[in-house]
């Protein structure tokens, strides 16, 4: 057993090195109040964790008995995950939110990177006992990130009524999961796959446990009609911790799901389709599900956010709605449509990090997060302006822009899948959502701004940080060939055969 | 061993419970109440891995039991933190209705 | 009937009645000491089970610790006993349907099923030395995983309960 644990702590670097700055960050904590120490000691984790990914040997396997596995899939995944923590950590070193409460930043900085170390997990984890326990660490340290300014009431709340859905859902996911086991007898995903190919299964039973487990992956990647926390949460939670949970946690999410549907309900020994889709087992098409959660997220998040006035709350439903695209790109159930997935998830890291950074600025110099907030910001501050159409339009999928990349691989994805329905419905999903986000432009370059909203410059961290966000969303827009083929390069799931 | 009580009571019985804490939590409003109705169904998840695990000879259910457990632990901790964190504000802070953000 | 049917029953009686305390009692109090009946309840039918490990750790863990974190809850905000989490609920006659409508189902679906089960022969006691033993070798990740779990708990309810020096000070 001991040279297998130490051959698997090998490809477990990244995750130590994490573990590693948490336990760090904790006890400088005990030492020092300086924020900036504890925040760069946490983004020296999260970077060192990158750097051990990138260099990890291109092979599959598994560590720590099948607990988890070391793939293509989960090394993309992760590395989204750990590009949006460091994002995020550089977000919160200049965050005036943040600087306003005196104690616990230390605290925040771990949290921080223990988050960051649920979610790699959450993308490698191939028996349910580990997702289960990397879903919970990655929601108990959400929780409380998100009620951390709980100064501000609105925190707390938002931070219970977080806690409240959460255990809610992963009470439900936790039945499903002992219904799984119940059939099987076996927690780890392959061994449910193979108990499951052998016959003499319940399908009823399966699929009243397989929605059950759905729940749990619904709240985590905030899919309807699992949304509810998350306007409340994004809107009451540090800018910050939005961003993070609206990128990271829902790639974490994506990742945990399309992982499970893959290897325990595919029909791994018939293979493929011959329009390249994977068969599942039982004959009950988990896809359909899926699409009706697709359908539902798209249209609901873009009807509601039409009506919303808070920047944070207008971006919570738009979340929502993308949480629809990407899901259609789960619904092909094909490699492409997984690699679908994996391209929107890097374009839309940069450019909802984008927005979200632009809320953070004018809340920081404003203290308003309401759309008045945003009147005549065009004029008051141009490059803010601009930044912020160009990432809107991204949102929005328009060319040149990331976004249309991201959306035009979803969309092929889907034809090539022959569900030419679920393009229309899109593509009319993406018609509504322009009209909320040029809500957002009219505002800042047609209307005059209120008397006393103050001309504000930025300073040059602020500048290079926009930067940072505003050139992957523009280059990927124009030159995406390597993040494709890296991302179609990347669809190598553990034990499935390609 | 003498088995006498079919593993089908055992899941009849979690799957009732199950449902009592779903009940509880879509019909109380309490924040503690909740919270004790989310115990009963992780107690409920519970009661049915054990009994699978027990009856299949497979002691990975009871091993999962163990860390539910202390993942519950670690939510009632939590929850109850941020319930008193609340409190306190309301209290100290803001004696009003306790709805600034719309449900 | 058997000794041990007798015992089912009766643990079956105390664990349904006390959770439906717990759920629908008026007096948040009352709930709290179901609840303590409710998780003996389920210790004993692990008991019957031939789960000793579990059985004890149900003990430690919910009744020692968790149900005396809530019955600190309730005391610590007792004044806000009617706290508001939410707008609207469940109309009762609805949710009762609804609740009795899917419990019947799922135990429906579940007697129907055939679940994987071994010949009672084989089934051996477990024992809390091969739990451990299995802790230590197939699921040392997630051993080591809950730890970090609960040291993010531990330093998580101490960073949002206590209270803000400076504001303090302020104030």
């Amino acid at each position: 057993m001991l040279p297998h644990i130490l051959e698997s702590a090998k490809l477990f670097y990244p995750e130590l090195a994490l573990t590693i700055a948490f336990c760090f960050v904790i006890l400088a904590g005990l030492v020092t109040r300086n924020r900036i120490f504890t925040g760069l000691a946490g983004m020296a984790g999260v970077l060192a964790a990158l750097y051990f990914v990138s260099v990890q040997a291109p092979v599959d396997g598994t560590a720590f008995s099948d607990m988890l596995a070391v793939d293509g899939f989960s090394r993309f995944f992760k590395i989204v995950i750990l590009a949006a923590t460091f994002i995020v950590q550089l977000f919160s070193l200049q965050s005036a939110e943040l600087k306003s409460r005196a104690m616990g930043t230390a605290e925040y900085n771990a949290l921080l990177t223990a988050l960051a170390l649920g979610m790699c997990l959450m993308a490698g984890a191939s028996n349910m006992l580990m997702m289960y326990l990397a879903l919970e660490l990655t929601s108990i340290t959400s929780y409380l990130l998100a009620g951390y300014t709980r100064e501000a009431e609105d925190s707390a709340e938002a931070a219970l009524k977080y806690v409240i859905y959460g255990a809610v859902a992963s009470g439900m996911m936790l039945y499903g999961i002992s219904i799984v086991y119940g059939l099987t007898g076996a927690l780890d995903i392959y061994s449910v796959n193979q108990a499951l190919g052998s016959g003499q299964v319940n399908l009823w039973t399966l699929i009243l446990a397989g929605i059950l487990i759905t729940v749990g992956f619904g709240y985590k990647i905030s899919a309807v009609p699992f949304h509810f926390w998350t306007p409340d949460v994004y809107e009451g939670a540090p800018v910050t911790i939005t961003a993070l949970l609206s990128v990271a946690s829902k790639a974490a999410g994506f990742a945990m799901m399309i992982r499970f549907f893959r290897v325990t309900f595919a029909d791994l020994i018939m293979g493929g389709q011959e329009t390249g889709a994977w068969a599942m087992l039982g004959g009950f098409e988990w896809n359909e599900v899926l699409a009706v959660l697709a359908v539902l997220s798209m249209t609901l998040g873009n009807l509601v956010a039409l009506w919303q006035n808070n920047l944070k709350r207008l971006l919570a439903y738009s979340s929502i709605a993308h949480a629809g695209y990407m899901l259609l790109g789960v619904v092909t159930m094909s490699p492409e449509g997984v690699s679908a997935v994996m391209i929107y998830f890097v374009v839309y890291l940069f450019m909802n990090l984008g927005a979200f950074y632009v809320v953070m600025l004018v809340a920081d110099k404003t203290g308003s997060e309401e759309m008045s907030a945003y009147a005549g910001l065009g004029q008051r501050s141009p490059f803010i302006g601009v930044a912020m159409t160009i990432f809107l339009l991204s949102l929005t999928g328009i060319p040149p822009t990331a976004g249309f990349v991201g959306k035009l691989y979803i969309f092929s994805a889907l034809i090539g899948a022959k569900m030419i329905g679920l393009v229309v419905i899109g593509a009319l999903n993406s018609v509504v959502s322009l009209y909320y986000y040029v809500r957002i432009l009219k505002n800042m370059f047609l209307k005059d701004a209120a008397p006393g909203g103050a001309v504000f410059g930025l300073s040059v961290p602020e500048v290079a940080m926009l930067l940072l966000l505003l050139v992957p969303t523009l280059l990927l827009g124009l030159y995406f060939g390597p993040l494709v083929e890296y991302a179609q390069a990347s669809v190598s799931i553990f034990g499935i055969p390609r | 061993m003498h088995l006498p009580v079919p593993i089908e009571y055992y899941l009849a019985l979690s799957a009732i419970m199950f449902i009592t804490g779903v009940t509880g939590v879509l019909a109380r409003r309490n924040a503690i109440v909740i919270f004790m109705s989310i115990e009963l169904m992780l107690n409920s998840a519970n009661l049915a891995l054990v009994a699978f695990s027990t009856r299949m000879g497979n002691d990975a259910g009871q091993i999962l039991v163990f860390f539910v457990m202390a993942v519950a632990a670690a939510e009632a901790a939590i929850g109850l933190a941020i319930v008193i964190a609340l409190f306190r504000n309301r209290e100290t802070v803001f004696v009003n209705d306790m709805n600034i953000l719309k449900w | 009937m058997t000794l041990i049917d007798v015992i089912f029953w009766f643990f079956a009686a105390v664990t349904l009645g006390s959770a439906a305390v717990v759920v629908f009692s008026r007096n948040i109090i009352y709930s709290a000491f179901a609840l303590l009946f409710t998780f003996f309840g389920v210790a004993g039918f692990y008991v019957l089970l031939g789960a000793d490990f579990i059985a004890i750790t149900q003990l430690l863990i919910y009744v020692g610790g968790i149900l005396v974190l809530l019955v600190f809850g309730v005391m610590l905000t007792n004044k806000v006993v009617s706290v508001d989490i939410k707008s609207g609920t469940l109309n009762a006659g609805v949710a009762m349907v609804v609740v009795s409508l899917t419990a019947g189902t799922i135990a429906g679906i579940f007697y129907a099923t055939e679940w994987k089960t071994a010949p009672a022969e084989m089934l051996q006691p477990t024992t809390a030395g091969e739990l451990g033993t299995m802790m230590m070798t197939s699921y040392l990740l997630p051993f080591e995983v809950a730890s970090v779990v609960l040291l993010v708990a531990l330093i998580g309810a101490a960073m949002v309960s206590r209270r803000d020096r400076s504001k303090q000070e302020a104030a």
